[in-house]
């Protein structure tokens, strides 16, 4: 009971990334593969507020997804300037320069050391020490998140990252500012990892670097073209179909070395096989 | 022993792997016009065959180091094969191609922990004892030595391969436009096969190299294909001479880098040059 538990959190946070970054890909039509960055920053900044000021998760969580807005609203401008393949190479290089941040910044991350005991949250006077209330927790962030999500792809906002998606210089040539909705749902996308690098960061009460690689962007990119780009359901499809998935690996009883690079191996080939019979992935409206 | 001296022998030896690792990536880019990160793996693959063949089945040095490079076109062409080729031939878009060579990079480079394990190994069996050279006052092994003769060597191969044969005059006429290649009766889908053969050679030439120098780990791909596209795009995309160029600027960049700066941000300092040069000099140092 206590491993389903664990699966459903995992599967909670994840659908926040995949939500999160489907606004951005699959929504707007921007390849970027630098979601793990935003949510490092997200788990980083709570992890250091929560372990050195003892400030309550709500607020510290509060603190790191306004900071990751702040750090996302200069990269996603950077990246504006880029199409396509550039534009994907450009975000992964701002992963490998943030992860290098929190390696390599010493005095503030411990670097490879990670940062331990980590509280978990704390809701007037009531701690989710437990992992059922913590699930409880975890759930209302993604169904909030999911709302969040729905309502920003309904609105008027959402239907102009469509068509900027479809065709950017006809969307100009009715005189919206494209530049400031692709930094917006960018900012967006990144506060909202932001939101589950806290929930991973408290839930686990430990991170390192060595979460937030490139590999981990990869996985979550890997998510929504699995589950299908611009359907927030298939974000969240995806996020369970990929978290539970090698879960069976371990029950086949592979090593849990190998059954790790197992993994790699199962999402390297989905997104192969995606590519190749189902662009559009499980339920997805939009095809890279 | 001097510093600055050392540090001009460092930036030498890295531009002479970036420049391998730039022109077997340049070459397929500059035919197939899409990012293969695929490639990378390849560099793992042909050092792993090299730790298989000489470490553990004894075999000579130099059969090792020619299988072990074969091995790594077989792989790359075998990519190619089941992955690239059906995509290319359905008309994918960059961006599906870059996603699905993600997907290859990702598995291979598991496939190759599963067979291996992720222990860093070096391939060298006199490591510590080798011969040493003074050059201008920094220091430079034998090793080293190889490497850049070699560097050199594919440099000048790949140009009289490009620039005198037949075979060189297809691989443009192919860049250039595939379509009226194939009507002046080239056999694109051969010269294509070859471009990846060689390439991926190349990238696993590297692997090796670098194996003997330093030593070998499944991971260690990302890092030298990034160096590779960086060089080959700040050098411009396509142009042979410019990738050369262009891996030894980011050899010495990092170098000089990491003497002010600790060496840990060596991947950051070469994706800052990346972005500034995407940002300012889009085109490259040389256009094609």
């Amino acid at each position: 009971m206590e491993y389903l538990i664990h699966i459903a959190i995992l599967i909670s946070i994840y659908a926040i990334l995949g939500l999160a970054l489907n606004l951005v890909v699959g929504f707007t039509g921007l390849l970027s593969i630098t979601q793990a960055a935003f949510y490092g920053i997200g788990a980083y900044v709570t992890a250091i507020l929560l372990t050195s000021t003892g400030m309550n998760f709500f607020m510290a969580l509060f603190v790191g997804v306004v900071i990751t807005a702040v750090a996302s609203l200069a990269i996603g401008f950077v990246l504006s300037k880029f199409k396509d393949d550039y534009y994907a190479l450009g975000s992964f290089g701002f992963n490998i320069i943030i992860y290098s941040v929190f390696l390599n910044w010493q005095s503030l991350t411990r670097g490879p050391l990670g940062i331990p005991g980590i509280a978990r949250p704390t809701l007037f006077g009531f701690t989710f020490s437990d992992n059922i209330s913590f699930l409880l927790l975890a759930i209302i962030f993604a169904i909030t998140v999911y709302l969040i999500c729905s309502y920003i792809t309904k609105s008027s906002f959402g239907r102009v990252l469509k068509a900027i998606r479809e065709d950017e210089e006809a969307i100009k040539v009715f005189g919206y500012h494209t530049l400031w909705y692709k930094l917006a749902v960018f900012v967006i996308g990144a506060a909202l990892a932001a939101v589950a690098g806290g929930l991973f960061a408290s839930y686990i009460t430990f991170i390192d670097p060595s979460t937030f690689t490139l590999t981990e962007s990869i996985f979550i990119l890997a998510i929504i073209i699995l589950g299908g780009l611009a359907n927030n359901k298939g974000a969240v499809l995806g996020a369970v179909a990929l978290i539970i998935l090698p879960e069976i690996l371990r029950f086949v009883g592979f090593p849990s070395d190998i059954a790790a690079q197992m993994r790699q191996v199962t999402y390297g080939v989905i997104l192969i096989l995606l590519m190749l019979y189902r662009p559009q992935g499980l339920v997805g409206e939009y095809r890279l | 022993m001097d510093i600055i001296p050392q540090l001009i022998v460092n930036s030498i030896i890295a531009g002479a792997i970036y420049t391998m690792v730039a022109l077997g990536f340049n070459l397929i880019y500059g035919t197939v016009k899409f990012f293969d990160l695929g490639y990378g793996a390849l560099t793992a693959v042909g050092g792993y065959a090299v730790f298989w063949l000489y470490k553990i089945l004894g075999f000579d040095l130099y059969l090792s180091i020619i299988l072990g490079t074969a091995m790594a076109g077989i792989v790359g062409f075998l990519v190619y094969k089941l992955v690239y080729a059906p995509l290319r031939s359905r008309k994918s878009s960059s961006m599906v191609m870059l996603v699905a060579s993600l997907g290859a990079f990702t598995a291979l480079q598991a496939l190759v922990a599963i067979l291996f394990t992720s222990q860093f190994q070096t391939l060298s069996r006199a490591a510590g004892a080798e011969k040493v050279f003074n050059l201008f006052g920094g220091v430079i092994t034998e090793t080293q030595l190889v490497i850049l003769v070699l560097g050199i060597a594919v440099m000048l191969g790949m140009a009289a391969l490009l620039k005198y044969t037949l075979f060189g005059k297809a691989v443009k006429a192919v860049g250039d436009d595939e379509e009226v290649a194939k009507i002046v009766g080239i056999n694109t889908g051969k010269v294509v096969g070859w471009v990846f053969v060689i390439g991926s050679a190349i990238a696993g030439l590297a692997g090796i190299l670098v194996g003997f120098d330093t030593g070998i780990e499944p991971t260690m791909g990302l890092s030298l294909l990034l160096k590779g596209v960086i060089a080959a795009i700040i050098g411009g995309i396509g142009n042979v001479y410019g990738g050369v160029l262009g891996a030894f600027f980011l050899g010495f960049i990092e170098n000089f880098g990491i003497w002010q700066i600790s060496g840990e941000w060596k991947d950051a300092i070469a994706f800052a040059v990346l972005i500034v040069f995407l940002l300012f000099r889009p085109q490259g140092i040389l256009k094609r």
